[in-house]
């Protein structure tokens, strides 16, 4: 009878854990956001650590995402004009390249390699200090790792998101039409016409909003991983996969929450 | 004065089962005991980088865990750790981690240059040739350069408090050996309050005012070196008897390792 009531439930405890971690971790992020907020308007994030996060994390990630962006582009234009060649008009085509890459590719590609060389850099190195006991070094000098090594970094991610994502828009759309016009042969001016024709301003503020939320939950995220890292070089693995796993729902999670609050 | 007050901590098994100490101020403290026993926890119960499950850590009358609203942060500006690795910060040159060391408020009372004059001195208290060092990062030095360095850090604020964690560990004898002599002439002439993790039990005896043995989470023993080495307490031999012999154990082999070095180079060929 015992094992019955324990296999029925099994799921419901199973549920309650995984409840019981995701609470604790929303919580935990929440404190360490609200603590770089405090630490940002108080002005005591170094000025120099938010520059050199804010360089490595859009300069050095602008050649990967402009590729990214590039392909993104060539590929939308290209199964666009498969499609709507002899069914639609294909000036349509500069409008769904260009929507398709500033409400939805651009961001969400972006964020992807952002996750990959920003977030997991991030965790691996703050998961590294953590098991070398560096935090624990810092703390001991009295020093506050969340001004330190959080603040910087999710200021960084917030300004470099918007500037790296509004550039992948750009250069996306371009590769579109360019695309267009090699494989189906539609002219640059049709293209233009078709964009112009559905285009909204607010579109653009859209994806640059995406933008900053994805710039402030992959930092985030990262770092808070990065802080509870355990258990030596294979913990440091283990931090830097499940934080990968953990800002790829959030950012998809957060992408699809965008349409319904911010687009009807 | 640093009071610990029946110190319990538990991860998956216990920890720390009710441990009370009081270190007098200037005194410098060993604490040895096998692996696994809590050494280091006790030790980071001290300044709050470890909280503990029940009791409390006192340091001059101020709570650690249980005190006003910024105690802890104090008492951490008045405390200085060397940790067992070092612990330096790999973006940061020797320059930059030891002035770390100086409080914030600190640096910007006493300017620039009287913070770099701090940092050369500390460095030269550890015996570290400061201009050969200082541009250096963390992965250019040897493992004795990077524990001097450590040991720079932590004494550049000019703290009240030392904790050394295992802070020979890894080293080899001389080195090891340069170490403890710096642990003990910073202790005489600084008059701070140590308190020495480490499982060199001789180098310990040699350099400390009292030593304290920590087996199952509970301290076994605490009193003079005279004391420990004529103590009968069978967990206190017992101890010191498995130390001897695995410091017998270990020079022979050493020795082993040293003829069989010599021999190859007599003969050209191995033997």
């Amino acid at each position: 009878m015992a094992s019955v009531a324990h296999v029925l439930t099994g799921p419901l405890r199973a549920f309650g854990r995984v409840g019981e971690s995701v609470a604790r971790h929303a919580g935990d992020m929440a404190l360490l956001a609200w603590r770089s907020m405090v630490a940002t308007f108080r002005g005591q994030v170094a000025f120099r650590d938010f520059i050199n996060q804010a360089f490595a994390m859009g300069v050095q990630s602008l050649p990967l995402v402009l590729v990214t962006a590039i392909l993104s582009g060539i590929v939308t234009s290209q199964q666009g004009g498969y499609q709507f060649t002899g069914s639609i008009p294909l000036y349509i085509l500069g409008s769904v390249v260009t929507n398709g890459v500033v409400l939805e590719l651009g961001p969400v590609m972006t964020a992807i390699v952002f996750i990959g060389r920003v977030g997991a850099r991030i965790t691996a190195e703050l998961g590294t200090m953590q098991v070398s006991e560096q935090i624990d070094a810092i703390y001991s000098l009295g020093r506050d790792p969340v001004r330190m090594l959080a603040a910087p970094r999710i200021l960084a991610g917030m300004l470099a998101m918007p500037a790296l994502v509004g550039l992948a828009n750009g250069v996306g759309a371009m590769a579109g039409m360019v695309a267009a016009r090699s494989t189906i042969g539609l002219g640059y001016e049709s293209f233009l016409y078709g964009a112009r024709l559905y285009w909204h301003s607010y579109d653009l503020f859209y994806s640059l909003m995406k933008a900053e939320v994805f710039g402030f939950i992959i930092p985030l995220i990262s770092v808070h991983m990065g802080l509870l890292t355990r258990g030596g070089a294979e913990g440091v693995g283990r931090a830097t996969t499940a934080s990968v796993v953990f800002m790829i729902i959030a950012i998809l999670v957060a992408d699809a929450m965008f349409p319904p609050l911010f687009l009807n | 004065m640093i009071e610990y007050r029946d110190i319990y901590k538990a991860f998956d098994a216990p920890v720390l089962t009710g441990v009370s100490l009081t270190v007098p101020e200037g005194e410098t403290l060993a604490i040895v005991g096998p692996s696994g026993t809590g050494k280091s926890v006790l030790l980071k119960t001290t300044i709050g980088l470890i909280v503990p499950d029940r009791g409390d850590v006192v340091i001059d009358g101020e709570s650690v865990f249980c005190g006003r609203t910024g105690a802890l942060q104090e008492i951490r500006q008045k405390a200085g750790y060397v940790f067992q690795n070092a612990a330096l910060f790999d973006s940061f040159n020797v320059y930059e981690n030891v002035a770390l060391g100086i409080q914030e408020h600190e640096a910007r009372r006493l300017g620039q240059r009287e913070v770099a004059r701090r940092v050369w001195h500390a460095l030269e208290d550890v015996n570290l040739d400061p201009l050969a060092v200082l541009p250096k990062l963390p992965a250019e030095l040897s493992g004795g350069m990077r524990k001097r360095v450590g040991l720079a850090r932590a004494i550049v604020g000019r703290p009240q408090i030392l904790l050394y964690d295992e802070p020979v560990t890894g080293l080899d004898p001389v080195n090891a050996a340069s170490v403890e002599r710096l642990i003990e002439t910073i202790a005489d002439k600084t008059r701070v309050t140590s308190i020495i993790v480490t499982h060199d039990i001789e180098g310990a005896l040699s350099i400390c005012d009292r030593i304290g043995l920590l087996e199952g989470g509970k301290l076994r023993f605490i009193g003079t070196p005279q004391e420990f080495r004529r103590s009968t307490e069978p967990l206190v031999r017992a101890f010191a008897d498995r130390q001897a012999a695995a410091l017998t154990a270990m020079r022979s082999e050493r020795g082993a390792h040293r003829r069989r070095r010599t021999e190859l180079t007599s003969t050209g060929r191995p033997s």
